[in-house]
Parts: structure tokens; sequence; C-alpha cells
């Protein structure tokens, strides 16, 4: 509890920005710079530049979490066959040119040595820092990012485009002023490009090395063809170029080892293909601690390929993981997690995984067939689902008490925490709901006790569901549905994989399916989904969200969703962070007023386990779907005594 | 099954020529191109029937994991070529096997599949063969004294546990050892080798290592697999004891253990000899679970995920490849069939 308490004292004061003006870190002077032993062994053999020469001129200097530490030791993981280059990306990947403060409350510089925002939103101006290079020695400058901006701007190469890079009035302008000074333009304002830039997909920016991936490019290098017919996976340069160049969060990324990168350590061999992923110390990392040490303090990263879940957490008993919350933070192995503490050597540390939802209704508000949309569409509907379903009996039962019983929402670590929202229509009223159903035109019933639809059949509503994420959706599913039968209404649950869900409600074929939301935490600016049909997930409400992106497609909302548009253009159109705040508020005021979606249980966080001899790492660590934490403050992590607990 | 193309004559008809087993042999493996080209038809086929492909299943994990962009995924469905009928995806990939040897590309892992399996199988194919072994050495001895010894302790000891293994699902009796061998004696489990050999060349450490681990997936998969031998074994045997032939070799003064093994357990060897075409296959598909609760590196957990991304060449090159094995294995077993048993004879 007094974890909690910690972690909301930092988010309360909202997101103090913290500076549209020039910011600089303490730039680290010590000309006596200190490395690992092994990379003074090589630097006196010859094999490697010396520190001084590695380092940028003014390097990041990390305030430590808890204390400086000392180097050493292999971070042990375990990483699942297939799929799970997430485990990769948020502990080493996630190293962008400005990053959260470790409670997420704040914008600091990090590859960038400061930055610069104009009062309009419309301008943002990177400083790099001189001399820093790439893990393979080549120097890092504004022309790596001018030559991601070439690729992003090549039609081949990029027919679509992320949408951080992109506004309606086209994708935006990049320009390098000199060697180490960058400046991102756009025609609008956009309050959250440097929050995004923050975020995961802020990594695009940094991770294109023109030095290595330029011969991949016909442009650059006519003779591509020889590399095209070297590389069996490629057929042409385009399909070449996007191998070597792929994006980091899919698998291409971490099966090319010989990318040049700047994270903190640098795979040895690519993902997927061995049963041991191999990470080392990048000789180059352009971090440093106050006394001068270079970081990573560990010397090297293994993740163990396992093919179950289940494999993890004995590996966990064993002691044979370092640190992880991936996989294995959930409450149905705490029991067996806390028996074998002793055993394994660890002790848990807090993860602030606290979505909007984690388990919600959400009827689709587009559906093609009339008679349901219109239905579905009628706020007294929503409201009397809410009323019929008994939140309480669905923690007890499924989630063992451990959520709290609310709306989608924000979380009461929250800074916009409103407990007004939390519990609109939460009570669990049948008698409420029938009566709400009866007013709408659903009070006639078959021999089964069924309402009937305007239409004279059975009103059925399809829910999708899918067991994903652990959170044990179909089961949460059947529930409602004998909650929803009580009431008369004929919810019928279909169970299939993810991918076949996905597939289906991105199509818009569907009525309802059972899902979560983000926007529980600081990650409501970003990702407001659920709040007002903005993004590439929203499907609840496919065609608006559409409209909203490019009016001359999908479908036109009504006045009160055009509304909450406009209510969120509060938010992207200014810099300052106490108006974004009003807006974002506003928001969610009149969001939560619609039941968008119907919320059922809001988690309170995850957990992982570290071992005892771990030091330096975030507790508790804020994470989300953007937010790729531990990165970018892996590199600080170290082995008490040098080494693994034996 | 192998007794098909087998015709079974009185017994008293010899071992005949050699030019009818080649010729057997030669109409045996005519045989066996239109199978082992329907089975890649046919895998082709179903593994594209569910709706979808790679990029859905990619597309679905991605907006998991921290966002979905539409610019990656058009970018990857160019690269991946998908969206071709279905024929020329596979006549194309077909020509390519047949010509270059080459099995297509990973979708997942972006490498080409030869790069991926061959290890794989090779673990595979030393599992079963170490797990047939297994299966013999226990039910052999076993199922002939269960059969010799009817109705005595032992035997109703041995039909016992011999019901036992077939009545326990393997993964479960996967999950019982795993959780002694972890609680009780303290072993890292999983795997075939240890945590610190992992990645690390072949030395005798990580063999002895590699020793200490192995026999737990062979007790595994082979429990059930002797369980049924053991009653096979133990009736046919039966079948064969009481036949005039022995009381004949009784009545002429044979020793009774020569007796035994030279004539009626010879006879009832047979099933021995016709599982192992069946050996493979059930490690590669039946045992999935048991390999995927045991983390091992065999083909299993790889055709696993491969099928439930919808990773097509990597999944249908090694069910293509373990129905070639297995069509392979189903020969020579009978071969061996016939000639371990001379009134077999082939037609």
């Amino acid at each position: 509890m007094s974890k909690q308490r910690n972690l909301k004292s930092v988010l309360i004061g909202g997101v103090a920005m913290a500076s549209l003006t020039m910011l600089h870190m303490g730039t680290a002077l010590a000309a006596d710079f200190k490395e690992a032993p092994q990379l003074a062994d090589k630097v006196k053999a010859g094999q490697l530049p010396s520190v001084e020469e590695r380092l940028p001129k003014s390097p990041s200097v990390m305030e430590p979490i808890t204390s400086v530490g000392e180097y050493g030791g292999t971070l042990r993981r375990a990483i699942l066959g297939g799929g799970d280059q997430h485990n990769i990306v948020r502990l080493i990947g996630s190293e962008n040119l400005v990053r959260w403060s470790p409670n997420w409350s704040s914008i600091e510089p990090n590859i960038a040595e400061s930055f610069e925002v104009s009062d309009d939103a419309t301008t943002f101006t990177f400083k790099l820092r001189e001399g820093m290079k790439w893990s393979d020695g080549e120097p890092f400058t504004a022309d790596d990012i001018m030559f991601w901006y070439e690729v992003l701007l090549d039609e081949r190469l990029t027919p679509s485009k992320h949408p951080n890079f992109v506004e309606t009035a086209g994708p935006v302008q990049v320009k390098k002023i000199d060697d180490t000074t960058v400046e991102f333009k756009f025609e609008e304002p956009n309050g959250l490009f440097l929050q995004n830039m923050a975020y995961g997909f802020g990594y695009y920016v940094v991770n294109f090395p023109k030095h290595y991936l330029a011969q991949f490019h016909i442009d650059h290098n006519p003779d591509v063809q020889k590399l095209v017919d070297a590389e069996p996976a490629a057929a042409d340069w385009v399909q070449l170029f996007n191998l070597k160049a792929g994006p980091m969060h899919t698998p291409i990324f971490w099966q090319n080892a010989d990318r040049p990168t700047l994270h903190p350590w640098h795979l040895k061999n690519g993902y997927g293909a061995t049963e041991r992923v191999v990470a080392e110390r990048n000789p180059y990392f352009w971090k440093v601690d106050p006394d001068g040490q270079q970081l990573p303090y560990i010397d090297q990263i293994t993740w163990d390929q396992v093919e179950d879940v289940e494999a993890i957490l004995l590996k966990a008993f064993n002691g044979e993981i370092d640190y992880m919350a991936r996989h294995i933070g959930r409450p149905v192995n705490l029991a067996a997690l806390t028996d074998n503490k002793d055993r394994g050597k660890y002790d848990f540390y807090q993860v602030g995984d606290i979505p909007g939802s984690q388990t919600a209704l959400m009827f689709n508000l587009n559906n093609a067939d009339p008679v349901k949309n219109e239905i579905v569409n009628n706020l007294d509907f929503r409201k009397a689902v809410s009323h019929a379903v008994d939140r309480e009996a669905i923690n007890d039962i499924v989630y063992l008490g451990a959520g709290n019983p609310v709306q989608t929402a924000p979380h009461p670590l929250s800074p916009f925490y409103n407990e007004e929202w939390a519990k609109h229509s939460t009570s669990y009223d049948p008698e409420k709901a029938g009566a709400l159903l009866d007013s709408i035109g659903l009070d006639k019933k078959d021999e089964d006790g069924f309402r009937l639809g305007p239409d004279g059949e059975r009103f059925t509503i399809v829910f999708l569901v899918a067991d994903v994420f652990g959170w044990q959706y179909p089961d949460v599913m059947e529930l409602v549905a004998g909650y929803a039968k009580d009431v008369g209404l004929d919810f019928q649950v279909r169970a299939s994989d993810r991918s076949r869900l996905f597939e289906i409600v991105s199509s818009g074929e569907h009525d309802a399916y059972l899902w979560n939301c983000p926007g529980g935490l600081v990650d409501a600016y970003a990702n407001p989904d659920c709040y007002v049909p903005r993004g590439q997930a929203v499907f609840w409400a496919p065609k608006w969200a559409a409209w909203g992106a490019d009016p001359s497609t999908g479908t036109e909302p009504p006045e009160e969703i055009k509304e909450l548009f406009e209510i969120y253009r509060g938010v992207t159109s200014t810099a300052d962070p106490a108006k974004q705040e009003e807006a974002l508020v506003k928001l969610i005021d009149s969001a939560s007023k619609q039941l968008l979606t119907v919320g059922l249980i809001q988690s309170n966080g995850a957990f992982g386990i570290a071992r005892n001899n771990l030091r330096n790492h975030v507790d508790p660590m804020p994470i989300a779907g953007q937010l790729w934490t531990p990165a970018p403050y892996t590199s600080q992590f170290y082995f008490e005594g040098g080494d693994n607990l034996p | 099954m192998s007794s098909r193309h087998l015709a079974v004559f009185l017994w008293y008809h010899p071992w005949r020529a050699t030019s009818a087993m080649f010729g057997f042999l030669y109409r045996r493996l005519l045989y066996m191109i239109p199978t082992v080209f329907l089975i890649s038809v046919v895998t082709f086929v179903i593994i594209q029937l569910p709706p979808g492909d790679y990029l859905d299943t990619l597309a679905a994990e991605l907006s998991d994991s921290g966002g979905l962009d539409e610019g990656t995924m058009q970018a990857l469905r160019d690269q991946y070529g998908l969206g071709q009928p279905m024929y020329v995806q596979y006549l194309k990939w077909m020509s390519q096997i047949l010509f270059h040897g080459n099995f297509g590309i990973s979708f997942e892992k972006n490498i080409p599949v030869n790069d991926i399996i061959w290890d794989k199988l090779g673990w595979t194919f030393a599992i079963s063969l170490m797990t047939l072994l297994f299966i013999w050495m226990t039910a052999l001895p076993i199922g002939i004294y269960s059969a010799v010894r009817k109705y005595s302790a032992g035997d109703y000891i041995a039909t016992f546990f011999g019901f036992i293994g077939l009545a326990v699902p393997n993964f479960l009796l996967a999950l019982v050892m795993m959780y002694v061998a972890f609680k009780y004696f303290g072993q890292s489990v999983g795997g075939l080798v240890s945590p610190q050999y992992l990645g690390e060349p072949w030395t005798f450490d990580k063999f002895l290592d590699l020793l200490a681990h192995i026999w737990m997936p062979i007790v595994v998969v082979g429990t059930s697999g002797a369980a049924a031998l053991i009653r096979i074994m133990r009736a046919n045997l039966l079948d064969e004891l009481y036949r005039p032939y022995v009381v004949t070799a009784r009545a002429k003064g044979m020793s009774e253990f020569q007796l035994l093994l030279k004539y009626p357990v010879r006879v009832a060897l047979n099933p021995f000899v016709s599982t192992i075409g069946w050996i493979l296959p059930t490690l590669v598909s039946g045992e999935i679970i048991v390999a995927v609760v045991m983390n091992l590196p065999t083909t299993g957990p790889l055709l696993l995920r491969a099928l439930l991304v919808q990773d097509m060449y990597l999944a249908g090159s090694l069910i293509l490849l373990v129905s070639i094995l297995t069509v392979i294995g189903t020969l020579v077993s009978d071969l061996l069939l016939a000639w371990i048993d001379p009134r077999i004879r082939y037609q």
C-alpha cells in the first residue's frame, strides 16, 4: 500500500512536462570515465578505443534510482518461442530521443542532449550529443535521423506512415540544422508530439543507422541486387530493405543481430532461431552514472527460449530468472511464487500496469444491422446492461477480489481520478435494468423469457471473446451472459482465438466483444481510445474512428461524439500541460456520462519478481501499452556483489 | 496400415526368391509418390483453411503489446507476398522443394525453413529412437514374463502398471515427474540440458548433463507405448504358448527357455516391428503437449507455434517431412516384418 501511495504522490502532480524551453541535464564533467573490466581488457589489447573516445562529449548522466552500482553479472530471463519480441523491446530497446521520468511524470532528454518546443507546439528542436556512436563505433549524427526521414517519405518503403509523424496536412517536416541539431515542424499544433517521442513508438527516429542500412537502399547502392540475391528471404530490394530495417516492435528487428543500435546491450544472435538469445554490453553506450562509470553495469542479458509460460514459473522457482514481470506477474501465480520465494531467492516489485478497464463490454456502436444499431446506441440500453451485471460477484469469482468493480475510468492512482465516473451506473440492480429495457421498447418477451426487438424477433447480441492476457475473459463473459438472461437479454457468447476475433472486429462485423481499455493513468493523454473514438484499435465504433481520422471515410457520428473529438482537440492543440489536463478531464467527464463502453473490472496493477541482490530497478514500475518500461532505465540495474546470486 | 500391402500366407510357405522382394520394394516406393503428393496438398490446404493469415495473427499480437499501425502492416503484407491464389503459392513452394531443396521462408522468423528444422528434426529422431529402444527393452521381457507366468503375482503387478501406463495421459505424467524432480531432487527441469549449457559447444560434461535430463521425456513418451506393447505381447504369446508345435518341441526335449525364445516369442514379435513406422509421427504430433510442457527442442512445439500463427511454409514443411519419414518408417517396418516372420510373403 505504501508503494501505491508512492506512485500516486508522483503522479498526482499531473504531467509536469519539464520544460518548454531549453533543458540541460547536468553535463558530465569528469574527464576520468570508468568502464567495465572486460572493456578495459579490450582497450588494453588494442581491440577497442578508450572509454573517453567511445562516449559522447557529454554523456547522459543517470541519477541512480537507489545507489551507484558495480559492474558484473548476467541478467537472466526467459522468452517464448515466438511473438514475444516485446520481452526484448521493453527491456533494452526503448531508448528514444526523450524519455519519461522513472515515475512517468515528466519528460527528460535521453538520446537528445536537450530539446526545445515552440510555444504554439508546432516546432520541436532536438540537440543531439556530439561524438555519440552506434554500437559498432560509427558516429550517430543528424544524418541518421535524416535517413529515417528519407525512408519515411519514400512511398516505395513506407506507403503508410506511423500516425505519430503525420498530420492532416501530410507528414511532419524534418530539417537538419547542423550535425547535431534536428528540427521537427508541424503545420498545426501537436501538443502530444513530445509525449509520443518519449513513448515506445518514438523509436523509429533513432533506429536507422545510415552507414549500415544505406547498402540495402537502391538510391544509395546501385549494386543492391547482389545483396538481394544473397538473401533467401527477399525477392527485391524493397523487401530486403524492409527485412534489414524492420520495425523494432516486430520480430524482424530482433532477428537481425547485425543492425547497429543505440541500446545498452546489443544482440549477439537473432531471436527465434536458437535456444537462447544473448545480448552483450554495447561498448559505445552513451550513459554514465554520477561517478563517471559507463553504463550498463550488467555484462549481458540472456533469454532462454521456452514454449510455455509455466516453464518460466519453474525457472523462477529455481532462481533462473533475475528480473521479470512479463507472463508471470498474474494474480493466479502469486501464491506459487510466494511459496518458492526463498528457494528462488527473489522478491516482488510492483508493476503499475493499470488500464482504464481490464474487462469491458464493448458494443459495436456502428453495427451494420439497423435494428441492433439503434438499440445499442441508446444510452438507456447500455445503462440497463451496466445495472444488470453484478460486478462484485465477477470480481470475487473470477479475479479473487483483486480488481475494482468500476466503469472504464481513470484509476484512483491517476491524477484525474473521479469517483463519480468510476461508480457511474455500477450498482447491481436487475429491476432497474428491466425497467430501463422496458422503457426503450424492449418490453415484449418470447416464450423463453427473452426480450423481443422492435422487429418482433428475439433481440440477440453476439459477444466475441478470446482467452487473452490471462484475464479469463471467457469466464467473465459466461457470467455476464447469465446476468443478461436474468433481465431477458439474449447475449450469445462466441469464444474464438485472438486472431480470429481481431479479424472480425477489425472488419466491423461484430455485435459486441469483450476487451480492455487503456487510459487508466497518464496514458489517457495519448491513448484515449475508450473516451473518444480515436486510434487504430477502436472497435467499439470503427466507423466513427475512421471518420475522425479522415472525414471523407467512415460514418459521420452524432453530435455528442463530434463534441468528444472537439474536446480532445484541446489536448493536442497546445503544449501547455495545464490546458491539456483541463481538456482531458473534460473529455473523460463527457465520455463517461455516455457509457461508450461498459466497464466491469479495473485491475490494481501487476507484479514482477527481482532477485534479492538486483538493485536500482524502479519500484513501483509504471508500464503501459505505449510506455515500454523498464527501458530506458535498465542500464542502471546492477547486482550487489557484482554477480548473480548462486 | 502395413498389413494392407502384405498377404499372410499359410505358414509352411518358405521365404522365396529375392526378386520378389525387389519387386515389392519397387512397387512400394512407387506408391509412396502419390501418397506423399496427396499429403503435401492436404497439408497445404488445411494449413490455410483457418481464416486469416500470419499477418492477422501478428496484427493481433502487436495491438496487444503497445499498439498497431497500418503502415507496419502494409509493409509486412507486401513483404510476405500473401494474397496470391493458393495454388500459385503451392506450386511455388513445391517446385522450390523439388528442384532446390528449399522449403521456403518462415514468416515469423524470417529465415529459411531449412535453417530451423534440421536441428529439431535431429532431436526428434534421436528421442524417437531412444524411446523405441526403451519401449522394447521394457515391454519385451515384461510381456514375456507375464504371459509365461500367467496369473502370477508378477503378472498382476505388470498388468496393473500396464493399465495405469495406458490410462495416464502423457503430459500429466510429465507434469508429475517434473514436479517430483523439482520438489525432491531440486533438479532444473524442462529442456534437455541445464541452463548453463544452453548454446555452449558440446563437451563431455554437457553430454552427461544431457543424459541426466533426457531419460525423463523418454520414459514419459515411452510409457503408454510400452504398456500397450506389454499387453499385446502377452496376448499374442498366450495364443502361441499352447499351440501343438510348442507341445511337440517340448516333447522332443528342447529346453524351456530356448524353446520359448526361438518359436512363440519370435512369432509374437510382429507388433514390435510394425510399430516402428508410427513412433515418429507419434512423437512429432501426438506428444506436442509433452514437448511443450517439458520444453524439449523437438519439432512439436515448433509445429504447434507455426500452426497457431499460420506460419504456413514452416508448418507445411514439418508436416511434409514427418509424413515422408512416416511412409519410409512404415516401409522399413514392413521389410523387417517379412524378415522376422517367414510366413509373410511379398505380393
